[in-house]
């Protein structure tokens, strides 16, 4: 299969900086690259070399089979377009002629546009979905409409090759996923090989065939996005730590930022037993606290089990649907131990998971503090026939109990820690 | 009645270089006037008659005002680049402080040539009154030209005002395109400027009257500039000879009247432009 763009051993300097090292790639038809790097690792420059706008200092760029270096002008930008982040006009022009400025290379100074330009300057208005608009103003149109109109400017140069530099930065969401989503279409639909410099690494997951990681000049990585996007290499490449997952609807790799502010340590453990996002929202405050948590048990998928991974606690796991087994019933019993209080969030008790709430009769946690949250509607929550009503009813007499609403819970755990220093 | 046809022809090219320049440097306050390329042909016209080698003919006045065009522009634009990027607002800054420089020279040679000072206060005000027939057919021989050259450009004009790096994409020759445009307008301010000395705002105003009415589109900016000036000229050079008879208004007086309220009009909506 033929290459619509090849780079081999691409390096550019800024005067004595070298920006651009021994960059190699292959770009085919249809398909869609993202360049990601944190600012200042050579991606723009990296587009603009490909592009010609500037010249290598070493290595050669082929597009087909012709290099681009032997090639006027014109000629590439029959070839090659490129979409900037926005384009600002102080002279206002009609969006069909700003459009039809992409035909320029094939318009003869003094034959003028014929009957196919304007053809071809239709097509593309109607791909790009701006034709109700073609006689309407450039600056008058909103920011997502503006970046269609240069879209449709760069299909009408009918290029091989479509370069991006940050085509999505200053849109709102709602525009960012329609214009990306009209880039996938113009590759997929139309064979371009399309190469954008993301700074959206999600977007890069969600969009991308291949992913393209630069550091300093270098590729450090490529690949799948799920194989380039990984905790280790985003903390290494971007300096950031991380937590990847998986985008539940889509199945893409998806980014967590952590928060690098430095928290508040404490030295209390709190063991919860949670479950079906009850516990959510409050994993989330006590560690944002400082607290060292601990959950258990928690089926593995469990939107409780989700947050208690994406901050890293220890967690008394359990496969979905079996009831709790002995290993995993020990493990939560191990942590509650080592724990100096446990919370019972508001949880439904069903066979499966009852024993967590046999775990709280324990004798071995008689002089733990056990607090409750919310108890309103036990019955409602019971699907054991009895049994667990029983049990809570039982816990509830035991002196070591204490009911609380989710409030009041954080700021006596805080009187209580700072009371120990 | 050559005095009339003068007018036309000078305010047509006027406007024209200032509605170009104001797309190859995408700035509404760029033309002639504010970047100096006036103020150096004054000089160079001056210089010409104050050392006597304009009496060699009228073409050698013209040269001098061309080549005082050029350089001052030149230098302009080098002294407001800086790293290859040129920011607009040194260049109208370096524009404005070159064009006084060049203005306090010619008072200076004014002082030391007291016998010609009629002659020289008529290059810095911008008058017509010494229009000949032979003056007409020198100037037009570079102003119409010119013009014409000029609206050969325009697509590529149109082009420049997505910027000179999107232009570039377009498959415009940028560098070659600035080098071209700037050179025929020295060339028509020259051929302006040794006919009818300085004349102000006309360029700055007739443009941006003409992008009010039938937009931006070079194609149409450029003939319809050229239509306007003339109107403009011819206008304010007959009101200046009847307004306060039986003595008259030089035109250039006339036009920067006219223009200076414009342009400050035009600088205010920029910024509340930037401010939004």
């Amino acid at each position: 299969m033929d290459y619509e763009i090849r780079a081999e051993h691409l390096g550019f300097c800024y005067e004595d900086k070298e920006v651009l090292k021994n960059i190699n790639l292959k770009i085919k038809e249809g398909s869609f690259i993202s360049i990601i790097g944190p600012n200042g690792s050579g991606k723009s420059t990296l587009l603009k070399t490909l592009s010609g706008f500037l010249k290598p200092r070493k290595g050669t760029v082929l597009l087909g089979e012709e290099n681009l270096k032997e090639l006027s002008q014109k000629e590439i930008s029959k070839r090659l377009s490129m979409v900037p982040q926005n384009i600002l006009l102080e002279f206002d022009f009609k969006v069909k002629d700003i459009v039809m400025m992409g035909r320029h290379p094939y318009i003869k100074r003094l034959k003028g546009e014929t009957a196919e330009d304007i053809k071809i300057v239709e097509k593309a208005m109607k791909y790009t979905n701006i034709l109700e608009f073609s006689d309407r103003l450039y600056n008058e149109l909103s920011g997502g409409e503006k970046q269609r109109v240069i879209l449709a400017q760069a299909l009408a140069q009918q290029p091989r090759v479509l370069l991006l530099d940050e085509p999505i930065s200053h849109l709102d969401l709602q525009h960012q996923v329609e214009i990306l989503d009209l880039i996938k279409r113009m590759s997929l639909g139309g064979g371009l090989a399309s190469i954008a410099v993301l700074h959206d690494l999600n977007m890069a997951s969600a969009y991308s065939d291949h992913i393209i990681m630069l550091k300093a000049g270098e590729i450090f990585c490529e690949g799948e996005p799920e194989k380039v996007l990984t905790a280790k290499n985003i903390a290494h490449v971007f300096n950031t730590d991380v937590t990847v997952s998986k985008n539940p609807v889509t199945g893409k790799t998806y980014i967590y930022p952590i928060s690098t502010i430095p928290k508040n340590k404490r030295d209390t453990r709190i063991h919860m037993i949670c479950g079906g996002g009850s516990g959510t929202k409050l994993i989330k405050e006590l560690a944002d606290n400082g607290f060292i948590v601990s959950t258990g048990v928690l089926n593995i998928g469990d939107s409780d089990w989700a947050a208690s991974k994406e901050y890293e606690l220890d967690v008394a796991e359990e496969t979905p649907f079996l009831n709790i087994t002995q290993r995993a019933y020990e493990k939560n019993l191990e942590l509650a131990l080592a724990a100096h209080c446990i919370v019972l969030m508001p949880i439904y008790f069903s066979k499966a998971n009852i024993r967590n709430l046999e775990l709280l009769t324990e004798g071995r946690l008689k002089d733990k503090k056990i607090y409750i949250l919310g108890d309103r509607d036990f019955e409602k929550r019971d699907y054991t026939g009895g049994e667990a009503r029983s049990l809570y009813k039982g816990l509830k007499e035991q002196p070591n109990v204490i009911q609380l609403e989710e409030y009041e819970l954080i700021e006596a755990l805080i009187k209580a820690d700072e009371g120990n220093e | 009645m050559p005095r009339v046809i003068i007018s036309a022809v000078l305010g047509a090219g006027l406007s024209v270089v200032g509605g170009v320049m104001q797309g190859v440097f995408k700035n509404p306050l760029v033309d002639s006037y504010t970047l100096g390329m006036s103020s150096g042909a004054a000089l160079g016209a001056v210089l010409s008659i104050v050392t006597g080698i304009g009496i060699f003919g009228y073409g050698t006045t013209g040269a001098f005002a061309f080549l005082g065009a050029v350089s001052s522009l030149f230098f302009v634009y080098h002294i407001s680049k800086t790293k290859n990027r040129v920011s607009i607002n040194s260049l109208l800054l370096s524009g404005v402080a070159v064009s006084y420089f060049l203005s306090s020279i010619i008072s200076f040679i004014m002082m030391l040539n007291r016998n010609k000072i009629e002659q020289i206060v008529f290059w810095t005000m911008g008058s017509l009154s010494s229009a000949t027939w032979q003056k007409l057919i020198f100037s037009s021989s570079f102003i119409l030209p010119g013009i014409l050259a000029l609206c050969f450009f325009s697509r590529e004009l149109n082009i420049m005002s997505l910027g000179e790096e999107s232009a570039h994409y377009m498959g415009v020759d940028v560098e070659k395109l600035k080098y071209i445009l700037l050179v025929i307008c020295s060339l028509i301010v020259g051929a302006v400027v040794s006919t009818g000395g300085t004349i102000g705002f006309l360029g700055l105003v007739a443009p941006h009257i003409v992008r009010l009415i039938w937009g931006s589109d070079n194609r149409k900016l450029i003939p319809y500039s050229a239509i306007m000036g003339a109107a403009i000229l011819m206008l304010s050079d007959t009101l200046g000879r009847v307004l306060i008879q039986p003595s008259e208004i030089p035109v250039g007086v006339m036009t920067s009247i006219m223009g200076g309220p414009f342009f400050v009009f035009l600088l205010r909506r920029q910024k509340s432009k930037g401010a939004a």
